[in-house]
């Protein structure tokens, strides 16, 4: 930690529209440069992308470094990984935040490696604290075995690099009387950053069902929805809620949810208002999925079961019996 | 054209066996020893993808894996899958490695192999799943590559296009080779060994290397070579109500739908 | 020091004993002596007295026994493992309801490289042998214990070709029925008794360049869906062992009984009426086709119906302990109550006991021996592991109290499963005969 180089978050757009993540990452952003009393920028890519530039100077980019072109359009992974690398180097930042989307998996490995510098990936929370009696910007991820979490550091290299996952973080206030400057960078696009890789085309596939990350409900189904034989109660509860439907690793091996619809580790992330659990026992990988979740209630026949840990309302049961009283019971409450 | 693809593999502990893992407080890397292990299950998967172009054109397959000696039987189990032949990279020295420094001592085993033309990665692992030592041995190998890869189809003159997901949706990208790829589940069922292939393992080369047979400069692998280190491990304080609800099941549903409405969370 | 305790000469029958160098002079107490892990080393002969001195050498050799498998089995068990649970487990309860035979499971089975394990690889086998043999059943019975059992009825004629064929015959037969895409089944037992199988009433009698053959076989598993049908006929006052195919004149299926376990494996009566089989369908010499026979079924439907039984006990018993974890009654799971821990423990020490008696035979098999050598190895091992078997199938299905009892949790169809090994290549009686005999002699 020092007190000067920039704090960057990479601001990611796609189409014109920048995603919730970049957003997300600046009110951390903010209070970690208020902390450290330096200043939050963020860097953007794309072509005739000024409107999503002003977008992170409402939600607290002191400045966004601009870079346009026409070849810029989609995610070109060597163009950007050296445009990236780029300005980094130019501007010296000390700390870079990345939002873990499909793309930024990939861009920020690519980045760190070029630079020789730190990455941690998955961070559920960011801060400075104290290792050594030396400040350091700690990451926090996920540990193992039940309630643990780990504290990553990067003492040396810099710019040291983390990436959050969408739905961690909250997303700050979005204000247009904030000032920034929006720097405009002519980027050296070089025919040979795309002589060996480009990309040719997006095709977008809007999700089936209610998405997961608008939510602000989701309704979770676990390996013990065996004992109903199939999601059709957890579609029901989800329905009544107005929710989206989620599963567990084991429900996915399953065949109950799509991979889309996978609450974890390695899977989503999600911070809604009511996350409901059935029949998930509660292993760590699972609950740092919903961890951001305003209320948790789970159900579960095992009293024992680790998720009661992670819930605000537990409810201890068979689900073959919870279930459909549950659903009875709310739709008295609503349909009257 | 005669290919020569490698594929990168990791053991991982088994999932059923998770809740045995312990993590090492000194260095926060897990403790795998005595834990069952496979492989990554994505690992499989580009392993399928890499038997499939070397069924489809001449070619050989090589597995590198860097990790303990029990990671030889990760190797095993991919020469009986139909790989020929498997390098183990395994040396104290390695030990404690981040993902850069992973992708460092897999960037010198490459290079002491030479020429090649594919590599074939699972897009994360079941243990970590950062998703980062591809992308990372790709850049140092300064050769183009793409994450979350569905659909591979070869083109003339070693291009291929390939499809990459997104979330709502998936890219089309153009690469040329030598190129690196990291796989998702989507792209293929990986097979099963067979009674043949399980005889033939023993006939099949299996290299072990250590640092000094790599030429790895010690400062860029291992604990040594990790930009990023563990700095303790701690409970997680979650903070929740824990409130259990008791009585008959009606009780216990009604007295749960009214909390959550004083919660606000309906 | 040893001379002390008179319990010695006992010792000297377990083979080896050896005192520590530093220990030589201390003296033994009786515990010591009979514990098993005690290894001591003597530090010379002469001091032993009462021992004898075959067993003892003056410096510490090797412990020849070596428990672990090779790492070709263990990776075959693994590939068997996933394949049984990936493949078989989902539509395991949908084949025993529909009751029919499982030609794609077969297929698949062959492709794997599952069928021949104990043929050459000329003929298309992979020879890896009966102890690959003994673990592959072992482990599809664990999930679908048709499968596994039809390799043990579907590798008898296999073996009896190999063993016994001509060179002629090992081509024409045996290349199809590794791959799994024929099958085929042996032919002992008729309405006289398949344990009394000298008094059998079918014959064979050569008529110029042919066989006529008449006669009736009944309770054969899979000759409907069989291409080729072994089986032994009278011919003369001798026995003779012939291969008959699907669709040749005067063979006949007749009959599929109804069983109460092994629903998708069909078992038959089929007739011979004045069949006319050509003299390349004998196998081995006339006049010796029983003797093959019953060798054939020795060695490989005997070992076979272990290998069923040793996947059944260990499928209940994995079902039953994981059912124990998880069912919750007073506040706790089941598997903290000491009944059920009983019931677990039994399950768990005869498995265990099963699998070393059925492995080391197998073993030896690989060894060389025959299973003449064997006789007793192999009607113990098929006698007690389907014993066991029966017995924790049924302890299963008590621990889970009402889901015991329901298809859907599957310990039920093991135990109808299990109940059908007991007559499978020669009742649990026979066994005891053929043990109790060569004991006594």
């Amino acid at each position: 930690m020092s007190n000067s180089g920039e704090i960057w978050v990479i601001g990611e757009q796609r189409r014109g529209k920048l995603e919730e993540v970049s957003l997300e990452l600046l009110s951390k952003g903010t209070a970690l440069s208020q902390g450290v009393g330096v200043t939050l920028s963020s860097v953007l890519l794309g072509d005739e992308v000024e409107e999503v530039a002003r977008e992170l100077v409402f939600h607290g980019a002191e400045k966004v470094y601009l870079l346009e072109d026409a070849r810029l359009r989609y995610y070109q992974s060597e163009a950007y990984t050296s445009l990236l690398a780029g300005v980094i180097k130019e501007h010296k930042p000390q700390i870079i935040l990345i939002g873990a989307t499909e793309i930024g998996k990939e861009l920020a490995p690519k980045v760190a490696a070029k630079l020789g510098t730190g990455l941690t990936a998955h961070c559920i929370d960011l801060y400075v604290g104290e290792v050594d009696a030396a400040p350091h910007l700690i990451h926090v991820v996920p540990g193992w075995g039940g309630n643990l979490v780990m504290h990553i550091i990067c003492p040396q290299k810099r710019p040291q690099v983390v990436t959050v996952k969408p739905g961690v973080l909250p997303k700050p206030v979005r204000d247009e009387n904030k000032k920034g400057k929006i720097i405009r960078v002519k980027p050296d696009v070089r025919d040979q950053d795309f002589s060996r890789i480009e990309t040719v085309g997006v095709v977008e596939e809007p999700p089936k069902g209610k998405a997961l990350e608008s939510a602000d409900v989701v309704v979770c189904g676990g390996w013990g929805m065996n004992a109903l034989g199939d999601f059709s109660k957890v579609q029901e509860l989800a329905d009544i809620l107005g929710g989206a439907v989620a599963g567990t690793r084991p429900a996915m091996d399953k065949g109950w949810v799509d991979e889309a619809r996978m609450i974890g580790q390695s899977g989503k992330t999600v911070s809604p208002g009511l996350f409901v659990s059935l029949g998930a026992s509660g292993a760590m990988h699972y609950t740092t999925g919903f961890m951001g979740s305003k209320v948790v209630l789970a159900v579960d026949q095992n009293p024992q079961a680790p998720i009661f840990q992670m819930a605000d309302i537990g409810v201890v049961g068979d689900l073959c019996e919870v279930l459909p009283c549950l659903i009875e019971e709310l739709k008295k409450d609503r349909g009257g | 054209m005669e290919l020569e693809i490698l594929v990168c593999i990791k053991q991982v502990p088994h999932p059923d066996h998770f809740s045995e893992i312990r993590l090492d407080v000194s260095s926060g890397r897990i403790i795998r020893e005595g834990v069952p292990a496979i492989i990554n299950p994505l690992d499989r998967n580009a392993l399928e993808e890499g038997l499939r172009v070397k069924e489809k054109f001449p070619g050989r397959v090589t597995v590198i894996s860097m990790g303990p000696p029990q990671a030889q039987k990760a190797l095993e189990e991919a020469l009986a899958m139909g790989a020929d032949r498997g390098i183990l990279l395994c040396d104290m020295a390695f030990a404690g490695a981040d993902t850069l420094a992973t992708a460092n001592t897999l960037f010198y085993a490459i290079r002491k192999l030479g020429k090649f033309d594919l590599i074939y990665c699972g897009n994360e692992t079941m243990d970590s799943g950062t998703a980062q030592v591809g992308p990372q041995l790709a850049e140092l190998l300064d050769i183009p590559q793409v994450s979350g890869v569905q659909e591979v189809t070869f083109g003339d003159e070693k291009i291929l296009e390939v499809k990459r997901a997104l979330e709502h949706g998936y890219m089309k990208v153009r690469v040329k080779l030598p190129a690196l790829l990291c796989v998702t589940r989507d792209i293929n069922r990986p097979r099963l060994p067979t009674v043949q292939s399980i005889m033939e393992v023993a006939q099949k080369e299996m290299i072990i290397w250590k640092a000094k047979d790599i030429g790895a400069p010690p400062e860029s692998i291992g604990l040594k070579g990790s930009p990023t280190c563990a700095a303790g491990v701690y409970e997680h304080k979650t903070g929740r109500r824990r409130e259990i609800m008791q009585g008959s099941i009606e009780e216990k549903v009604q007295r749960t739908v009214a909390r959550l409405k004083e919660l606000g969370a309906i | 020091m040893v001379s002390q305790h008179s319990g010695l000469t006992n010792v000297a029958q377990w083979g080896r004993l050896y005192v520590r160098n530093d220990e030589a002079g201390k003296a033994l107490s009786p515990i010591e002596m009979v514990n098993p892990g005690y290894y001591i080393l003597f530090k010379n002969v002469e001091s032993c007295g009462c021992l004898s001195k075959g067993h003892l050498q003056n410096k510490l050799t090797e412990v020849k026994m070596d428990l672990n498998l090779s790492r070709e089995h263990e990776m075959l068990r693994d590939m068997v493992k996933e394949f049984a649970d990936n493949e078989l487990a989902p539509r395991a309860l949908e084949l025993d309801n529909k009751g029919e035979f499982f030609w794609e499971q077969v297929k698949r089975s062959g492709q794997l490289g599952l069928m021949g394990v104990i043929n050459s690889k000329e003929y298309g086998g992979t020879a890896m042998g009966h102890l690959a043999r003994m673990i592959l059943i072992e482990e599809i019975s664990r999930v679908y214990p048709p499968l596994g059992f039809f390799h043990q009825t579907g590798n008898l004629l296999m073996y009896a070709i190999e063993t016994f064929g001509s060179d002629e015959q090992k081509k024409k037969y045996l290349p199809a029925l590794c791959k799994g895409e024929k099958v085929s089944a042996l032919a002992l037992t008729e309405a006289t008794g398949g344990s009394d199988p000298a008094n059998m009433q079918t014959e064979a009698t050569l008529e110029g360049d042919d066989y006529v053959v008449n006669g009736r076989k009944s309770w054969i598993s899979a000759v409907d869906p069989a291409d080729f049908v072994g089986f032994v006929a009278r011919t003369g006052d001798k026995f003779s062992a012939f291969i008959v195919e699907k669709g040749t004149p005067g063979f006949e299926v007749t009959r599929r009984e109804e069983t109460i376990g092994l629903r998708s494996l069909p078992v038959n009566e089929f007739a011979l009426t004045n069949c006319r089989l050509p003299k390349e369908n004998l196998i081995g010499e006339e006049g010796r086709g029983l003797a093959s026979a019953l060798t054939t079924i020795a060695t490989i439907g005997r070992t076979g119906a272990a290998g069923v039984g040793l996947g059944i006990a260990r499928g209940c018993y994995e079902i039953a302990l994981k059912f124990a974890k998880e069912r919750v009654l007073y506040g706790k799971p089941i598997a903290a109550l000491q009944a059920i821990q009983f019931m677990l423990t039994d399950m768990n020490v005869e498995i265990e006991a099963a699998k070393w008696l059925c492995y080391s035979t197998a073993w030896q098999l690989d060894q060389g021996k025959t299973s003449r050598d064997l006789a007793v190895d192999i009607a113990r091992c098929k006698l007690y592991a389907v014993d066991v078997a029966n017995r924790c199938a049924y302890k299963a299905v008590d621990i889970m109290g009402a889901y015991g009892l329901s298809p859907e949790y599957r310990v039920i169809g093991l135990l109808r499963d299990a109940l059908e090994l007991g007559v499978a290549a020669g009742s649990q009686e026979v066994m005891k005969i053929t043990i109790g005999a060569t004991i006594t002699r």
